[in-house]
C-alpha cells in the first residue's frame, strides 16, 4: 500500500523536477524512485492486507507483478536517458507520465472492486493518449494518440456499461460477492447479467488487444515514439493481464459456459489474425505488434486453463516476454537511426557485418520470443502448453502450436536480415548503456531459461 | 563424470576458438579437441556400462541433467565423434570466412548431437534436440552456397515443425505420468497408454523424425538444402543429423507407443519404400552431383527407415550396422564432390568428363567410395543393406524386391555419374588440374580404409551392434508381447 502512495506522489515530484531545466538529474531521480517503490513492494510480501474498504487488496500475486512491472520501467527508464538525449522540452512529462500510468497499473493489480479496476485502467490509459502523441510535429504520432483515445474511450464506454449492468443484476461492485451472486445461478445467468459480463470481458480484452479488439494495435505502436511503444508492449501488457486474471481468478470462475466458448474463439482469433498478419509486415514496429497479439493468444490460452498455477506462469511468460522485447526496441531505434528513419525490416541489413555480438543477442531475443531452447521464452511456452495439456485442451494446444510454428517464420525472417549483408552499410552507434542494457537483457533471458523458477502466487 | 567432459569438451573448445585469430590456430585446436573425444569415447566403450551423470535442473516437474547411454546411444556417439574430425578436417587449408565463428557452430552442432544422444529424459532430449537447429542455421546460412537465404528458411521452419509436434507429444506424455510428473525415459517407457491414444500419438511423435531422417512425403526441404550447403555442412547435415530421427524413433516411438506402430506399420513402411524406388529414380535424372549425391542419400535413409520399422533381429543389425557405413560414406561423397568442383569448377555433370586424366589417383579412389556406396560385396556397405534386405524378406519377399531397388539403381545412378565425370576424353578444361595433396590422403584414405575393413571383418561392429540390436529386439518383443496380450 505504502508503495503506491509514494509512487502516486513520486509522479508528481518528477514532474516538477521538470522546472529545474536539467535533463540528467530526470532519469536518476526517476530510477531512484522506482527501486524506493520496489522496496516498499516487497516488504509487503506474504503480509496480505486490505485497504479502502476492502477495494484494494493487496497480496503476494499483486505484489510480484507489480515488481516485476517495476523492473521492466526501470529498464525502460534506463533505456531513455539515451533515448531522450535528443528532446529538448518536456523530457520530465515524459517520466512523469509513465510514472502516472505505472499508478494505474498497480491498481489493476490489486483491485478487489469493479471501480478500482476503472479508475486503474483510466489512469493508465490517460497518460498513454498523451505518451502516443509526444511526437508533436510527427503526422504519425498525432493519428496513433487520436486512434488510441477514440478507441480506447469506446471500449471504456463498453466496459463501464458492463459495470453498470453487472451491478444491476447484483447491487454489488465487489468481485468476490459477485462471484457468489453468479454462482447460485449453476450457469443459467440472467441476461443482464450476462450482458455485463460479456462488456466487462471486451473492455479488458480491448486494453490487452485480444482479437478481434486489436486494430488499434499495430496503428498505435507504429506511430507512437519507440520508447512509449516499448512501454505499451510490456508493461502494458503485464498490468492487462494481471488485471485480466484477477477479474477472472477471484471473480468469474468458473466462467458461464457461453462466456468461456466466447474466449476460447478470442484465444484462436489472436493466434491466428495475429501470426497471419505478421507474416506480411514489413514495418518492424507493426510486426512486433501483431506478434504482441499472439503472444497474447498465448497467455489467454494459459489463463483459460483454469489451474491454480496459471498467475505464475503468467507472470513468468509476461516478464521474459518484456525482457526479450525492450532490448529488441533498443537495437531497432539505433538501427533506425542509422538508416535514417526508416522502419522497414530491410534496416536490420549490415549488423552481423558491423556489429556481431549485437546480432548474437538479437538471436538469442528472437529464439526467445519464437520460443526456442534453452531461452526462457521456451520455458515460458513449456509452461502455458504444460497448464493447457493437462488441463484436457489438447486440440487448442495443438493449434497453438502450429501458430507458434507460423511465428518462427517472421522472427527468424528478422533475424536473416540482420546477417544478411547490406548494400549501402550507414555506420550504426550504439552507446554504451544501451550496449549494457542489450547484454544485461540477453544473458537474463538465457539465464532464466536455464534456471527456470517459479513463484508460488 | 566422463559423459559430462565429452559432452561439454567441444562447447568449451567451441567458445575458446571464438578468441583466436589464427585460422590455421583454430581448425588445429578444433581438429584436437574433436580428436580427444574420440579418444574418450573409446574409453568410454571399454568402461563399465554404469557410468552416467545426474544433477538437479530447476524446481519445475524435476527435470533433471541426466546423461547415461545404451547400446543405441554408444553407437551414435559414436558415430558422431568418428565423423566431426573428419568434418573439420574438410575444411583446412580452404578459403573460409570467418573460421572461427564456423568452427564454433561446428563444435556446438556437436556438443548438441552428443547430447541428444545422452540424454536420459525426454526433456533434456527436445532441449538438445531443438539446440541442434541453431548451429546448423547459421552454417547453412553464412557459409551456404547460392540462395542459401531461402533455403535456409525453409529448412528451419520445416524441422522446426516437426520438433513442436514432438514437444506436443512428449507434454502430453509426461502428462501421463503417475504422481509427480517426470519426463524420465525410464519413466514414459513404463507407461501403459490406451491403444485408441497410442495411434494418434505415433503421428505427433513420428513427424518430427519422419522429417529430420526424412522420409518419402517429408523429405521436399532436403534436396534443395543439401545442394545449397557447404561441404562441412551437408556433411553434418547427411552423416549425423539424419541418424537423429532413427535414434528418436528408437527411443520414442518403440517403447512408448507400441501399438501405434503395430498399427501404422504397413503405411510407413509403404512411405519408406516408395521413397526408396521415387528418390532413386529421380537421382537417376540429376545432373547436378550435389543433388544426385542429396538424392542417393535419401534412397539409402528410406531404406534404413524402412528396416527401422520392420524391426525384425536382422533388420535391426542391418540398420544399425548401416548407421555407420552410410554416415562414413555421405562423409567421404561429399568431400569428393568438394574436390570435384574445385577441379571442375562445376557440379553440372554434362559439362564433364575425362577428368581421370588429369587426376588418377583421385579417380580411384573415388571408384573406391562408388563401390561402398553401391553395397559392392567385401565393402562396408553391403553388409548393412544386405542385412536389412534379409529382414525385409522375412517380412515380405516384395518388400525386399523393392528395397533391393537402391542397390540395383544404386549402381546404375552411381556408376553413370562416376562415368561422366571421370571416364572419356574431354579432358580439355583441366589442363591445369593437379592430383590429390597430401591433406586429401588424410582426410579420405582413413574414411575409406574403415569402409573396406568392415566390408571384409564386420565382426568388431556387428559385435558393438549385437548388444544394441538385442537391446532394440526386447523393445519389439515386450512390445508385441502388449500387443498380443491386448489382442487376446
Amino acid at each position: 500500500m505504502s508503495a503506491l502512495i509514494f509512487i502516486a506522489i513520486f509522479g508528481i515530484i518528477v514532474l516538477y523536477l521538470g522546472f529545474a531545466n536539467n535533463k540528467a538529474i530526470l532519469a536518476p531521480v526517476a530510477i531512484g524512485g522506482l527501486l524506493i517503490t520496489m522496496a516498499l513492494s516487497i516488504k509487503d510480501w506474504g503480509v496480505g492486507s486490505k485497504y479502502f474498504h476492502d477495494m484494494i487488496m493487496v497480496d503476494n500475486f499483486s505484489i510480484a507483478f507489480n515488481v516485476s512491472m517495476l523492473i521492466i520501467t526501470t529498464l525502460i527508464f534506463l533505456f531513455g536517458v539515451n533515448y531522450y538525449k535528443r528532446m529538448e522540452h518536456h523530457v520530465a512529462e515524459q517520466y512523469a507520465l509513465m510514472i502516472f500510468a505505472l499508478t494505474g497499473a498497480f491498481l489493476m493489480t490489486s483491485y478487489s472492486n469493479l471501480i478500482m479496476l476503472f479508475l486503474g485502467i483510466e489512469i493508465l490509459s490517460i497518460p498513454l493518449y498523451i505518451l502516443a502523441g509526444g511526437k508533436k510535429s510527427s503526422y504519425r504520432s498525432n493519428e496513433a494518440s487520436f486512434k488510441y483515445f477514440l478507441l480506447g474511450s469506446f471500449s471504456t464506454a463498453f466496459f463501464l456499461f458492463g459495470i453498470a449492468l453487472v451491478y444491476g443484476a447484483s447491487s454489488t461492485f465487489y468481485l468476490p460477492e459477485i462471484s457468489t451472486y453468479i454462482a447460485q445461478f449453476n450457469g443459467h445467468l440472467p441476461p443482464m447479467l450476462m450482458v455485463g459480463l460479456l462488456f466487462i470481458l471486451i473492455g479488458v480484452s480491448f486494453k490487452v488487444a485480444v482479437a478481434p479488439f486489436h486494430f488499434w494495435s499495430p496503428d498505435v505502436y507504429e506511430g507512437a515514439p519507440t520508447l512509449v511503444t516499448a512501454f505499451m508492449a510490456t508493461v502494458v501488457k503485464t498490468a492487462g493481464f494481471a488485471a485480466f486474471y484477477r477479474l477472472l481468478g477471484i471473480g468469474l470462475l468458473p466462467l458461464p459456459a457461453a462466456l468461456e466458448k466466447t474466449l476460447w474463439v478470442m484465444t484462436g482469433l489472436s493466434l491466428l489474425v495475429g501470426n497471419l498478419a505478421a507474416l506480411k509486415q514489413s514495418n518492424f514496429k507493426r510486426l512486433l505488434a501483431y506478434s504482441a497479439i499472439v503472444h497474447t493468444g498465448f497467455m489467454l490460452l494459459a489463463m483459460l486453463s483454469q489451474h491454480d498455477s496459471a498467475g505464475s506462469v503468467l507472470l513468468y511468460y509476461t516478464f521474459v516476454y518484456s525482457l526479450a522485447t525492450i532490448p529488441l526496441f533498443i537495437i531497432f531505434i539505433h538501427m533506425k537511426r542509422s538508416a535514417k528513419g526508416l522502419e522497414d525490416l530491410v534496416i536490420f541489413r549490415g549488423l552481423y557485418k558491423q556489429k556481431p555480438w549485437v546480432a548474437v543477442f538479437m538471436t538469442i531475443l528472437l529464439m526467445s520470443l519464437a520460443g526456442l531452447p534453452p531461452t526462457s521464452g521456451f520455458m515460458a511456452k513449456y509452461q502455458v502448453f504444460t497448464l493447457a495439456i493437462s488441463q484436457g485442451y489438447l486440440a487448442i494446444s495443438i493449434f497453438a502450436i502450429i501458430m507458434a510454428i507460423i511465428g518462427v517464420y517472421y522472427y527468424f525472417y528478422v533475424l536473416r536480415e540482420a546477417f544478411t549483408d547490406s548494400d549501402e552499410p550507414n555506420p550504426i552507434l550504439i552507446p554504451f548503456l544501451n550496449a549494457a542494457l542489450i547484454i544485461a537483457c540477453g544473458i537474463a533471458v538465457v539465464l532464466l531459461g536455464l534456471f527456470t523458477f517459479t513463484i508460488p502466487i | 563424470m566422463i559423459l559430462l567432459i565429452i559432452l561439454l569438451l567441444p562447447l568449451v573448445t567451441g567458445l575458446g576458438i571464438l578468441f583466436l585469430r589464427n585460422a590455421c590456430t583454430v581448425r588445429i585446436v578444433a581438429l584436437t579437441s574433436t580428436i580427444v573425444n574420440l579418444v574418450l569415447t573409446f574409453v568410454l566403450m571399454g568402461s563399465s556400462p554404469a557410468a552416467s551423470f545426474s544433477a538437479e535442473w530447476t524446481n519445475l516437474m524435476g527435470i533433471k541433467l541426466a546423461l547415461g547411454f545404451d547400446g543405441i546411444s554408444l553407437l551414435m556417439l559414436l558415430l558422431t565423434n568418428l565423423l566431426f574430425p573428419f568434418i573439420i578436417l574438410a575444411g583446412f587449408k580452404r578459403e573460409q570466412k570467418q573460421v572461427s565463428v564456423l568452427n564454433f557452430l561446428i563444435l556446438l552442432t556437436q556438443a548438441a548431437l552428443i547430447g541428444v544422444f545422452l540424454s536420459q529424459n525426454a526433456f533434456l532430449f527436445y532441449i538438445f534436440w531443438e539446440l541442434t537447429l541453431i548451429p546448423i542455421y547459421f552454417i547453412l546460412l553464412l557459409w551456404g552456397g547460392e540462395n542459401s537465404r531461402a533455403v535456409t528458411l525453409k529448412f528451419f521452419i520445416y524441422t522446426l515443425a516437426g520438433s513442436l509436434f514432438l514437444l506436443i507429444g512428449i507434454i502430453y506424455l509426461v502428462q501421463l505420468t503417475p504422481g509427480i510428473h517426470s519426463t524420465d525415459f525410464s519413466v514414459l517407457n513404463q507407461l501403459h497408454i490406451p491403444a485408441a491414444t497410442q495411434i494418434w500419438l505415433f503421428w505427433v511423435l513420428f513427424i518430427a523424425f519422419a522429417i529430420k531422417m526424412p522420409i518419402f512425403p517429408f523429405h521436399t526441404w532436403q534436396p534443395n538444402t543439401y545442394t545449397m550447403a557447404s561441404t562441412q555442412g551437408v556433411m553434418i547435415l547427411g552423416g549425423v543429423m539424419t541418424k537423429m530421427g532413427i535414434y528418436g524413433a528408437l527411443r520414442f516411438l518403440f517403447p512408448m507407443v507400441p501399438q501405434g506402430v503395430l498399427y501404422w506399420q504397413n503405411i510407413v513402411l509403404v512411405m519408406c519404400l516408395i521413397g526408396v524406388v521415387y528418390a532413386s529414380v529421380i537421382a537417376f535424372r540429376q545432373t547436378n552431383l550435389k543433388r544426385l549425391i542429396a538424392f542417393s542419400s535419401m534412397a539409402h535413409i528410406s531404406l534404413m527407415a524402412a528396416a527401422l520399422f520392420i524391426y525384425n533381429y536382422y533388420a535391426a543389425q542391418g540398420l544399425l550396422f548401416q548407421v555407420v557405413t552410410h554416415g562414413l560414406t555421405v562423409v567421404a561423397l561429399f568431400y569428393m564432390v568438394q574436390l570435384i568442383q574445385d577441379k571442375t569448377n562445376t557440379l553440372e555433370l554434362p559439362q564433364m568428363g575425362g577428368l581421370k586424366h588429369a587426376a588418377p589417383k583421385m579417380a580411384i579412389l573415388l571408384l573406391m567410395i562408388v563401390l561402398v556406396s553401391v553395397a559392392l560385396p567385401l565393402t562396408g556397405g553391403f553388409i548393412g543393406e544386405f542385412l536389412i534386405i534379409i529382414g525385409l524378406a522375412k517380412q515380405s519377399i516384395w518388400m525386399a524386391l523393392f528395397g533391393g531397388t537402391t542397390m540395383i539403381l544404386g549402381a546404375i545412378y552411381m556408376l553413370y555419374a562416376y562415368q561422366r565425370i571421370m571416364l572419356g576424353d574431354k579432358n580439355i578444361s583441366f589442363k591445369n588440374t593437379t592430383d590429390l595433396v597430401r591433406l586429401d590422403y588424410w582426410m579420405l584414405i582413413p574414411l575409406i580404409a574403415i569402409l573396406f575393413i568392415l566390408g571384409i571383418y564386420p565382426q568388431p561392429i556387428l559385435n558393438l551392434v549385437e548388444v544394441s540390436a538385442n537391446t532394440m529386439q526386447n523393445l519389439l518383443t515386450s512390445a508385441t508381447g502388449i500387443v498380443t496380450t491386448m489382442s487376446h
